[in-house]
């Protein structure tokens, strides 16, 4: 194998104990990225680190860090050496737990790995590989990992594992929290069925490595109109379906009643179809909720 | 909810809701580290400087410069970005369904929580997460996030929705240069020695499982400190020098002491 091992190491179930390696399954690849501009020469800018009260250049060797106990008062402590209070430990991850799959919260998965055995732990890895997929767990170890005590999520794949590594319990919000102020509202009969039977009309399979990312492209296009003189086009307005039309909606969705056959509804929902890169005609219906969306994401 | 990150819409054919999403993880709990001027005790902070005349830049003069060619750059406004001619910038539009969990794990990047924004969407919402529901599917969709045009998955869960971002193709590394030497079958006689292993030792998902004894540590050594801190002033000045080998080397051993004992009761649990 040309990879080289993020991490070697045992895996450690019961008593059994078998050697190995872990590999990064997924990187990231870098987005497109902007420079900061000064405006009012056109120049680029660059970036410096500064004393907050004395506005001088602080040099890196003198740069340290600190975590504020009070307003401005700092405890100096460094990081890599709070890692460094970890113990260089046993190498091991021990499985702690299984868990059945049907449990696995997904919203906690950090960075997957691929598991793989050494050489002399092909039986013993294999058993637990197989045990597991015919057992429907997966299993849940800990260990010192890239300087910190980590918890990972174990499963088999193909003829191998993959380790990901758990967000600790503080990272993740709760989504209980988070949708307990959605309306509980149960869904049933003809709307249920409608909406059945358009997601049926649209069934089907997904690969995510056939995936094409079109933003880079849509911007080159952006800056050159912009170059141009151009006027950039405006957003149009997105026509929200109202609580007294949703039912018709999803007939017409799912194509039990004709377009056009009421006029005012189906102009209201011109802008649904398919996605052909054409512009859209403009809605004739005034949007129910006011342009103010916008990406705050950065 | 915390304040959403992004708004815009969700849309199943001819039926769109007002919808927002906030990311489902967060740093805001964990122990945060400044940086710190070790000669004075001050914050470090940083600060944009004009590459040419060496100044202080404005806040209000910075923007954003897509590189044209050598030193030559088109400012984009937010406004500017948001007019991309891509309707995933702000409506999700679910393409396709495919059964739940067939898309693998390796694939998953980062979660969100989607919920209606406006009471006008709540049962339009709430019939595309039923519907989906009942019949155990994900929707497939794509969405403009930190300017890449991403695929996305949504999984209805309780009364909401989980977006999940995907990797790309290219981000996942082809598994097989990783398992084609691996047996393809265990032992036959192994195998249910370990199933048996399995069941003695199968546990309910806890969120316990994933504790951080090294932030539970910082927190109990930051409470201390504040304590011991507020009875004797000292000046300011005087502090970040004087105070920080004591502070560092207490704090070092106790989180020695702290992570040793959580190592051992592991072993031992």
């Amino acid at each position: 194998m040309a990879q080289r091992a993020q991490w070697k190491g045992f895996i450690k179930f019961g008593e059994v104990t078998c050697a190995v390696g872990l590999y990064t399954a997924a990187s990231t690849s870098d987005r497109i990225t902007f420079n900061t501009i000064n405006t009012a020469t056109g120049n680029r800018v660059n970036r410096v680190f500064v004393d907050s009260d004395t506005q001088e250049a602080v040099p890196k060797e003198a740069q340290t860090k600190g975590f504020e106990i009070e307003n401005g008062q700092y405890i100096l402590i460094d990081p890599e050496e709070v890692a460094a209070t970890i113990p260089e430990s046993n190498k091991t991850l021990e499985v702690e737990a299984f868990i059945p799959c049907s449990d696995v919260d997904d919203v906690y998965f950090d960075k997957p790995y691929y598991l793989t055995p050494d050489r002399l732990g092909q039986d013993a890895f294999a058993a637990l590989r197989d045990g597991m997929r015919k057992s429907k767990v997966a299993a849940i170890a800990r260990t010192v990992l890239f300087r910190r005590l980590r918890t990972v999520l174990i499963r088999p794949h193909g003829n191998g594992l993959i380790a990901t590594t758990l967000q600790y319990d503080y990272e993740v919000r709760s989504s209980k929290k988070a949708f307990e102020e959605v309306p509980k509202l149960k869904i049933e009969g003809e709307m249920l069925d409608l909406a059945k039977h358009i997601i049926s009309t649209k069934k089907g399979e997904f690969d995510p490595a056939a995936f094409d990312d079109r933003y880079e492209d849509a911007l080159a296009e952006l800056v050159k109109a912009k170059v141009e003189g151009k006027a950039l086009p405006k957003r149009k307005p997105v026509a929200v379906s109202k609580p007294n039309d949703l039912l018709a909606a999803l007939r017409e969705s799912a194509g039990l009643s004709k377009k056009g056959s009421e006029p005012k509804r189906a102009a209201a929902n011109t802008n649904a179809g398919k996605d052909g890169g054409k512009p859209r005609r403009a809605s004739t219906a005034k949007p129910r909720v006011s342009a103010a969306s916008q990406r705050k994401a950065s | 909810m915390a304040r959403p990150y992004w708004k815009g819409y969700l849309k199943l054919s001819l039926v769109t809701c007002p919808v927002a999403m906030s990311p489902a993880t967060s740093e805001a709990e964990k122990v945060r580290f400044h940086t710190i001027n070790k000669e004075t005790g001050n914050r470090v902070v940083s600060q944009y400087i004009d590459s040419v005349t060496g100044k202080p830049v404005k806040e209000e003069n910075e923007a954003k410069g897509y590189a044209r060619g050598e030193n030559d750059y088109v400012i984009l406004t937010d406004d500017d970005l948001d007019a991309v001619a891509l309707d995933t910038v702000r409506t999700i539009d679910i393409e396709k369904f495919v059964p739940a969990n067939s898309i693998e794990w390796v694939y998953l990047d980062t979660p969100h929580y989607l919920v209606p924004n406006d009471q006008v969407g709540n049962e339009a919402f709430a019939v595309i997460r039923d519907a989906m529901k009942a019949d155990k599917v994900v929707g497939v969709s794509k969405l403009v996030i930190g300017r890449r045009e991403r695929a996305v998955i949504l999984e209805p869960r309780d009364e909401g929705i989980v977006l999940w971002t995907l990797r790309f193709g290219d981000e996942v590394r082809p598994e097989e240069n990783y398992f084609e030497d691996i047996e393809d079958e265990a032992d036959p006689d192994l195998v249910p020695l370990v199933q048996k292993l399995i069941k003695q030792k199968t546990e309910r998902w806890s969120p316990d499982m994933v504790s951080d004894p090294i932030q539970e540590s910082l927190l109990k050594q930051i409470a201390d400190k504040k304590k011991a801190l507020r009875s004797p002033k000292k000046p300011a000045k005087a502090k970040g020098q004087a105070a920080a080998p004591s502070n560092v080397v207490n704090i070092m051993d106790a989180l020695r002491k702290s992570v040793a004992s959580e190592m051992k009761t592991k072993r031992s649990g």
